[in-house]
């Protein structure tokens, strides 16, 4: 294992994505090919963790098709199929230049890694050096805490705290998450932070927010603090990666999908 | 309600996941439910809830049960599983039927949703609860869970007072690994090969009964000395007297439901080195599929 010295706070990386990257924007790879530009290498080892989503082969594929071809060395880890890993769960993760986080469940992400204890070897890749990102769930588990749909109706749930304040995400795709975040930003039940759209992602290097970026013309995001019991927003404005390319839509499944989730959490049964 | 004593078929593997030809174990569970028409609740929680696990759950039960799925994974996303109060669900059932996969990820999903302690009441109230692999190791104190020689000891809901050992014909270093940590001082247990079924009243090892002619399991202990000694149970095949075993559905397609197969260890149709499934030896007995039983999904989102 080649495990690097620890780098100073200041060089700790992590990349938070409201939503983007190869899983949900399959012809916009603006955000994926940000995700390697971050790496301290010219070709960098790349791990995916799949286990909000249960590890799906979709969201396994969906990796491979948008990384084979570009500099860097992929890997998944799954750890629903461990019998699948060449080297020790330790040494695969710690071994990486990126691990990138995908979409699903925060509740279930959270829960499986605490009990592989990939949630502690992941604290200490970021503190080696090692960029961590992901997107949505993948995104919020970095933070103090986020907003999950894991149980059906959003709700709030702590992460692993290695960045102060909480994030939502989908803030346009799915609007019904962004309430319940506001609310329980002011009441206290989660800190002040972030509520990013698609395509947006934060950039901290150490516990400060470096840039702010986005895939598509328009998408933003906004930070929210509860002062003395009141919400103050303050807009971000995200910088355009490669401005000279053409905005991608959401693929059409992603829409329809959305569409089908809006409906439902329109209906009595929610609370 | 089901008004009985706490019930639990542990297999060492097989069932309608391993055993696509054989129903003997799964019609074994399903009369101890002592209803015409069953309900029968499955949790793929330790397949990551993958979706060709689920059909194949629907193709063997829905015929003859009140069969339903709860997936811990896809909530909000109307996949037909159980979404509203889980707990409720599972306490209305005849029969709790656990998948095969991962049982660290499993246990710790099911923690995290609150189903350790749910399915601790569901026992306790005399629904039968069972499955393969993962699916047995889990009601136990203690259990080996072994991938590729690095195996595990893994703490399960502990129903059951002992430790538990599966896949034990068709993977020899499982067999060697628990041995060992019996010899150091693991509970004793319950070691079953594919196809046997421990059955258990209470926490009182009822029977061991089997699809397979010939197929063993065995009450192991520390034998004092570092050692680990074996004691072959006594196993009631559940098929007629003389029957020979060309039944048993050698799997040679884990990935019923989506279009993939796996022939001798190749991984078909899935450029992307994402074969999860285990090597099967091609014609001879129904090779575990580790605690991982062909996983694969086909859903493909990211809805946090």
């Amino acid at each position: 294992m080649s495990l690097a010295a620890e780098v100073p706070p200041e060089r700790r990386t992590i990349f938070a994505m409201g939503g983007g990257g190869f899983t949900m924007e399959p012809a916009n790879p603006l955000l994926d090919d940000y995700v390697l530009s971050l790496a301290r290498s010219p070709r960098p080892r790349l791990l995916f963790l799949p286990t909000a989503s249960g590890d799906t082969t979709g969201q396994i594929n969906a990796f491979y098709a948008r990384f084979a071809g570009r500099p860097c060395e992929a890997q998944h880890l799954s750890l629903f199929r461990l019998a699948e890993l060449r080297r020790p769960l330790a040494e695969t993760v710690l071994d990486q230049d990126v691990v990138y986080a995908g979409g699903g469940s925060l509740r279930n992400l959270l829960a499986l890694w605490r009990a592989h204890g990939l949630d502690e070897l992941l604290v200490r890749a970021w503190r080696h050096g090692t960029v961590l990102a992901g997107l949505s769930a993948g995104a919020m588990c970095w933070f103090q805490g986020g907003v999950t749909r894991s149980d059906g109706a959003p709700a709030p749930l702590a992460g692993l705290g290695l960045l102060r304040g909480s994030l939502t995400v989908h803030a346009d795709g799915e609007p019904e998450r962004l309430p319940v975040w506001l609310a329980a930003v002011r009441a206290g039940e989660l800190p002040g932070g972030w509520a990013l759209d698609d395509g947006v992602g934060l950039l901290f290097r150490g516990e400060r927010l470096a840039r702010v970026v986005s895939s598509r013309p328009g998408a933003g995001g906004q930070r929210v603090d509860a002062i003395a019991g009141e919400l103050v927003r303050r807009r971000l404005e995200p910088e355009l990666l490669g401005a000279a390319a053409t905005p991608a839509p959401l693929d059409d499944d992603v829409q329809e999908l959305r569409r089908v989730q809006r409906l439902r959490a329109r209906a009595p049964r929610r609370l | 309600m089901p008004a009985s004593e706490p019930q639990i078929l542990a297999l060492g593997g097989g069932g309608f996941s391993m055993e696509r030809e054989n129903p003997m174990l799964d019609d074994y569970v399903l009369a101890l439910a002592s209803r015409e028409r069953p309900r029968v609740c499955f949790l793929p929680t330790a397949s990551g809830d993958a979706d060709h696990y689920v059909v194949r759950f629907y193709r063997r039960f829905s015929a003859t049960c009140a069969a339903s799925h709860v997936s811990l994974f896809r909530r909000d996303q109307g996949t037909g599983g159980v979404e509203e109060n889980i707990a409720q669900h599972l306490l209305a059932q005849d029969v709790i039927y656990v998948g095969g996969g991962n049982v660290v990820s499993m246990l710790g999903a099911w923690r995290a949703h609150g189903l350790d302690v749910v399915l601790q009441r569901a026992w306790a109230r005399g629904i039968v609860l069972c499955g393969p692999s993962a699916g047995s190791l889990c009601w136990f104190a203690e259990a080996l869970s072994a991938f590729h020689g690095s195996g595990r000891r893994v703490r399960g809901l502990g129903l059951l007072p002992y430790s538990n050992c599966v896949h034990y014909d068709a993977e020899p270093q499982r067999r060697e690994q628990y041995r060992r940590l019996v010899g150091e001082g693991m509970r004793p247990g319950f070691a079953a090969e594919d196809g046997v079924g421990l059955h258990f009243r209470g926490t009182r090892l009822q029977r061991a009964v089997s699809s397979r002619p010939g197929a063993r399991a065995y009450r192991v202990e520390s034998g004092g000395d570092g050692t680990a000694c074996e004691t072959p149970l006594e196993v009631h095949y559940l098929g007629e007297s003389g029957s020979v075993g060309d039944d048993l559905g050698v799997e040679d397609d884990l990935g019923v439901g989506d279009g993939q197969s796996v022939r001798d260890g190749q991984s078909v149709g899935d450029g992307a080195g994402v074969g999860a499934e285990r090597s099967l030896s091609a014609g001879g007995p129904v090779s575990a599929a580790a605690e991982h039983s062909g996983m694969r999904q086909t859903a493909t989102r990211a809805a946090a």
